[in-house]
C-alpha cells in the first residue's frame, strides 16, 4: 500500500490514517484463522498432485456423452416430477404450520401491547415461547429432520415433505411475523383500539398492505424448496437427489451429467415461474379494481390448490396415516428415545471436536468465497469492459448453479475425503453467489468519491480501496455474514457425503440407533445455528452503526 | 364474489380431505425390502424374478420398496411397515433388539444362503505400497480408509472388529475414515483414490471381479475370518401360515430348475438353508465389543 502511495504527488503525510486499526483487525483475523486452517485440513497443494488431477479428469471425461438410454430417462423424469411434488407439498405443509405460528408471534396483532394491562406478561411469554419453537424448527437443518423422519415414517418422500414442512414452516413463520411488523401499523392499531377482533384486524388492517410481500416471499421459498428437496434425496427421501447420490458415488459420469442437466433445467424453470408469479403480483397489487384482483387471486389459489393436491397424490402420501393416533404415538415413542441426551465428557469432547470442524469448514469456505467473489466481482461489475463482464458472469452463474453436495463429491475426488473437500465445495458454490451480489453492490455504488480521488491523481487501485470500498464494505460484509450463516448449516450437512464435521458423526450415530448420542449432536447443531444467527445479527448491527 | 370465493375454498377443502380417506388395504400385499448394500438399480434387478416367484408361491401381490438407508429398513420392519426384509447380520441383531418384548413380538429369521454361514470381508487398496494389514497400520496416519455403510456387517462391523483384534483402532489410526454407503461404492472410492484403502463384502467383490468392473490396480490386502451374515427375516406378527409358505418357497429353490437357477444366481446363492437367531450371537458380541451396540 505504501508503495502505491509514494507515487502520489502530494505533500500530505503518506500514511493511511486508519492503518493502526486495520492492522489490528488483520492480525486478529489471522490469529483466529490459524487454528481454522489446521482443523479444516487446509492443504491446497494436494489439488495439484498428479494422481488427483488424473482422477478428476477421468470422472469429468465420463460426463460426455450424458446418459440417454430410455430406461434411465424414464427414471429421471419420474425423479424430477417427484422432486417438484416434494417441494410443493412441503411448502403447503410449511404454510399450514407457519400461519398460526406467525399470528401468535407477531407483535403487530398484540392487543396487550396497546397499553398496560393484566395480560401483558403472559402474552410476552407466549410470544417468546412461540419464537423459541420457530427457532428450533428452522435451526435444525432440513436434512436432519429428513433423516429422522425416514426412520419414523419409513421409506420414501413422506420424510422429505415433513422435513421441508417443519424447517420451512419455521422460516416462513419468522419472516411472516417480521413482514407483518414492518408494514404500516396504523390501520391495524386503530382497528384493535376500536375493539376489533384479532382476525378481523389482520384481514382488514394488515393483509391489504402486506399480502403482496407475504405471497412473494412464499413463492421465493418454494423455489428454495425445489433445491432443498434435491438435497434431501441424498438421505433417501426420494427424488433427483437419491439418483444423483448413487451416480456420484459410483462415479458414473454420464448419469451424473444427465441428472445435473435436468436439475439445472428444473431450477431454471422454478426460477422463471417464481419471478413470473412475483411480477404478476407486483403489477396487480397496485390499485386495480377489487374484482380483478380477486379473480386473479382465485385463479391462482385454484391452480395452487390443484398443484398441492396433485403433489400429495403423486407422492402417495396418505395424510390420514400421518394424522392418525398410531402415527402420533410412534412419533412420541421415537422422540422419547432421544432423551436423555448423552452428556458424558468423552462424548461431549467428540461433539465439540465435530462442532469445531463444522465451524472451521464453514468459516474457511465462506472466507475463500468472499475473496474469490471479490476478485470475480470486479470484472463482473463491468470495470474491465463488456466482454470480461459477460464472461465472468457466466462463470459465476455456473459456480452457483451446481449444488454444494455435488461440488463436495467432485472436490472429494480432487482433495480426498475429509474437511478440506467440504471447505472447497462451500468456497466454490458460495463464490458464485457472493460474486454476483458483490458485483451488484459495485454497480450500485456512487462513483463520486472514487472519481474525486482519480481526478486528484490517485491510481485506480487506491481509488478503489479508498473511494469505492468503504462505501460498499458494510454491504459486502453483511452478504458474507449472511452466507456464512447458511454455510454453517450446509457444512453440517456436507458430512453426509464424507466431508467431516457434525454431519458425519450424526449420520453414523443415527445409523447405529445411538439416539442418546444423536440427540447431543442435534442439540449441538441447533446451538451452533442459534449462536451464528445472533453473532451475525450483532456484527451486522455493529457495521451499520 | 363472496359466495364464489367461499365455494372455491370449500372445493379446496374437499380435495384436501378426500386425500385423508384414501387408505390402501395392506393385507393382500406382501411388502418386501432389502438393506441397500448395493446400488438401488442393482437391488431391483436382483429382486424382480424372486418377487415374481414369491407372488406365485404365496398367492399375494409382492411389492418391493427400494431404500437408500439401512436403518430405515430396520425401523420399518420393527414398526410393521414391512413384512419381509433381506437383512445383514448386524441389521438383524439391531431389528431383534428393537422388537424383543414389543407387542408384535421379535422379528423371526427364516432362511439364509448356504454361503452366509461362512461369510468374509475383503480389505482392498489401490496403493502399491499397501500390500498387507501391517502396511496399512504403519502408514494409516495419512491415509483415508473407507467402510461401506455404518450399519453394514461385512462392510463395517466385522472388519472393524477384526482390525481391533489386529491392533488397529479405526477411529485413531487413520487420517480420516469415510462411509461410502454401499459395497460397490467402496470399490469405486478405492479405485479413484478418493480413499486409500477400504473393505467390502467378499460376495460383492467376487461379483465385481467376475463382471470385470474392478480397476486392475485394486488388490486384496487381507480377508477376515468367517462369520454368519445375511438372512431373510419377517416381522414377529406375520401370519404363521404365510411365514411357513415363504420359508418353504425359499428352501424349495433348486439350481437344477433353470428358472429357479436364475433367481439363485442373482441372489448369489447355491441354495437357501434354514437359520436361527443363535447364529447371530457372535455378531452381537462383536458389535458390543466394537462399541457399535450400547
Amino acid at each position: 500500500m505504501n508503495a502505491t502511495f509514494a507515487a502520489l504527488p502530494l505533500s500530505v503525510p503518506l500514511r493511511d490514517p486508519a492503518a493502526r486499526g486495520r492492522a489490528a483487525w488483520v492480525l486478529a483475523g489471522l490469529v483466529i484463522l490459524w487454528p481454522l486452517l489446521s482443523i479444516g485440513e487446509f492443504h491446497p497443494w494436494v489439488l495439484f498432485e498428479a494422481r488427483n488431477l488424473k482422477v478428476v479428469a477421468y470422472f469429468l471425461a465420463g460426463f460426455l456423452p450424458p446418459e440417454s438410454s430410455p430406461d434411465f430417462l424414464r427414471e429421471l423424469a419420474q425423479a424430477t416430477l417427484q422432486t417438484l411434488a416434494i417441494a410443493t407439498a412441503g411448502i403447503a405443509l410449511a404454510f399450514l404450520i407457519a400461519v398460526p405460528l406467525a399470528l401468535l408471534a407477531t407483535q403487530a396483532l398484540s392487543v396487550s401491547r396497546l397499553g398496560p394491562g393484566p395480560g401483558q406478561p403472559r402474552a410476552r411469554w407466549l410470544r417468546r415461547a412461540v419464537r423459541g419453537l420457530m427457532m428450533i424448527l428452522r435451526g435444525i437443518p432440513e436434512l436432519v429432520w429428513a433423516l429422522v423422519f425416514v426412520r419414523v415414517f419409513g421409506l420414501g418422500p413422506t420424510a422429505g415433505v415433513l422435513a421441508l414442512g417443519l424447517t420451512y414452516g419455521g422460516m416462513l413463520a419468522k419472516v411472516y411475523a417480521e413482514i407483518l411488523e414492518s408494514g404500516d401499523q396504523r390501520p391495524v392499531r386503530t382497528l384493535l383500539e376500536a375493539g376489533s377482533g384479532r382476525l378481523a384486524a389482520l384481514c382488514y388492517g394488515l393483509l391489504p398492505g402486506s399480502a403482496q410481500d407475504l405471497t412473494s416471499y412464499t413463492v421465493y421459498r418454494w423455489e428454495c424448496a425445489v433445491r432443498a428437496s434435491v438435497v434431501m434425496g441424498f438421505v433417501g427421501a426420494g427424488g433427483l437427489g437419491q439418483l444423483m447420490d448413487q451416480s456420484m458415488k459410483m462415479l458414473n459420469g454420464g448419469e451424473a451429467a444427465s441428472i445435473l442437466i435436468s436439475f439445472l433445467l428444473l431450477v431454471l424453470l422454478a426460477d422463471a415461474l417464481s419471478s413470473w408469479l412475483r411480477r404478476l403480483l407486483a403489477n396487480t397489487g397496485t390499485g386495480n379494481s377489487v374484482a380483478g384482483v380477486s379473480a386473479l387471486a382465485l385463479t391462482l389459489a385454484g391452480a395452487l390448490g390443484l398443484a398441492v393436491v396433485l403433489s400429495f397424490h403423486l407422492l402417495e402420501i396418505r395424510l390420514g396415516d400421518l394424522l392418525s393416533w398410531d402415527a402420533a404415538q410412534q412419533i412420541a415413542d421415537f422422540f422419547v428415545g432421544f432423551f436423555p441426551p448423552d452428556l458424558s465428557l468423552a462424548w461431549l469432547h467428540k461433539v465439540a471436536q465435530g462442532a469445531l470442524e463444522t465451524i472451521a469448514i464453514s468459516a474457511l469456505g465462506t472466507l475463500l468465497a468472499a475473496a474469490g467473489g471479490l476478485l470475480l466481482a470486479l470484472p463482473a461489475s463491468g470495470r474491465y469492459g463488456r466482454i470480461a463482464a459477460a464472461a465472468t458472469r457466466f462463470v459465476l452463474n455456473a459456480l452457483r448453479s451446481v449444488p454444494e453436495l455435488v461440488w463436495a463429491t467432485l472436490m472429494a475426488l480432487a482433495a480426498g475425503l475429509g474437511p478440506f473437500a467440504g471447505v472447497l465445495a462451500l468456497a466454490v458454490h458460495t463464490c458464485g453467489v457472493l460474486g454476483r451480489l458483490f458485483a451488484e453492490s459495485f454497480q450500485n455504488a456512487s462513483a463520486a468519491s472514487r472519481n474525486a480521488l482519480i481526478e486528484s491523481g490517485s491510481p485506480p487501485f487506491a481509488a478503489f480501496c479508498y473511494g469505492t470500498l468503504p462505501e460498499v464494505l458494510p454491504q459486502l460484509v453483511a452478504y458474507t455474514l449472511y452466507r456464512w450463516e447458511m454455510n454453517i448449516r450446509m457444512a453440517a450437512i456436507l458430512g453426509f457425503v464424507g466431508a467431516g464435521g457434525l454431519g458425519q458423526l450424526l449420520y453414523v450415530e443415527l445409523s447405529l440407533f445411538h439416539y442418546a448420542q444423536a440427540s447431543t449432536l442435534i442439540a449441538a447443531m441447533l446451538l451452533l445455528s442459534i449462536a451464528v444467527d445472533s453473532a451475525s445479527a450483532k456484527l451486522r448491527s455493529m457495521m451499520n452503526r | 364474489m363472496k359466495l364464489s370465493r367461499r365455494s372455491a375454498f370449500k372445493v379446496l377443502l374437499i380435495c384436501v380431505f378426500s386425500q385423508l380417506s384414501v387408505q390402501v388395504l395392506a393385507s393382500d400385499v406382501l411388502r418386501v425390502s432389502a438393506i441397500p448394500d448395493e446400488a438401488p438399480t442393482e437391488l431391483q434387478r436382483k429382486f424382480t424374478p424372486l418377487g415374481k416367484y414369491l407372488e406365485q408361491q404365496t398367492g399375494m401381490r409382492v411389492s418391493f420398496v427400494p431404500v437408500s438407508d439401512y436403518a430405515a429398513v430396520v425401523e420399518a420392519l420393527a414398526t410393521g411397515k414391512l413384512d419381509l426384509a433381506w437383512l445383514g447380520g448386524f441389521t438383524f441383531v439391531q431389528a431383534r433388539i428393537r422388537t424383543v418384548g414389543s407387542a408384535a413380538g421379535a422379528v423371526i429369521p427364516l432362511v439364509q444362503r448356504e454361503e452366509d454361514a461362512r461369510f468374509t470381508s475383503k480389505f482392498i487398496s489401490a496403493d502399491p505400497s499397501i500390500m498387507t494389514l501391517a502396511d496399512l497400520k504403519a502408514k494409516g496416519k495419512n491415509k483415508v480408509f473407507s467402510f461401506g455403510s455404518p450399519s453394514s456387517t461385512s462392510g463395517h462391523l466385522m472388519p472393524r472388529y477384526y482390525m481391533m483384534q489386529q491392533g488397529i483402532d479405526a477411529d485413531k489410526d487413520f487420517k480420516n475414515i469415510a462411509f461410502s454407503g454401499t459395497h460397490d461404492a467402496t470399490v469405486a472410492f478405492v479405485a479413484s483414490g478418493k480413499a486409500d484403502a477400504g473393505v467390502l463384502n467378499a460376495s460383492v467383490w467376487e461379483k465385481l471381479k467376475e463382471e470385470k468392473k474392478v480397476d486392475p490396480a485394486v488388490h486384496v490386502i487381507a480377508t477376515t475370518p468367517p462369520y454368519f451374515d445375511y438372512n431373510w427375516t419377517v416381522r414377529g406378527d406375520l401370519n404363521p401360515a404365510l411365514v411357513k409358505k415363504i420359508t418353504e418357497a425359499f428352501l424349495k429353490l433348486d439350481s437344477k430348475n433353470p428358472q429357479q437357477a436364475e433367481i439363485l444366481g442373482l441372489q448369489r446363492a447355491t441354495r437357501f438353508i434354514p437359520t436361527k437367531k443363535e447364529n447371530y450371537d457372535g455378531i452381537e458380541q462383536a458389535a458390543r465389543s466394537a462399541g457399535l451396540l450400547k
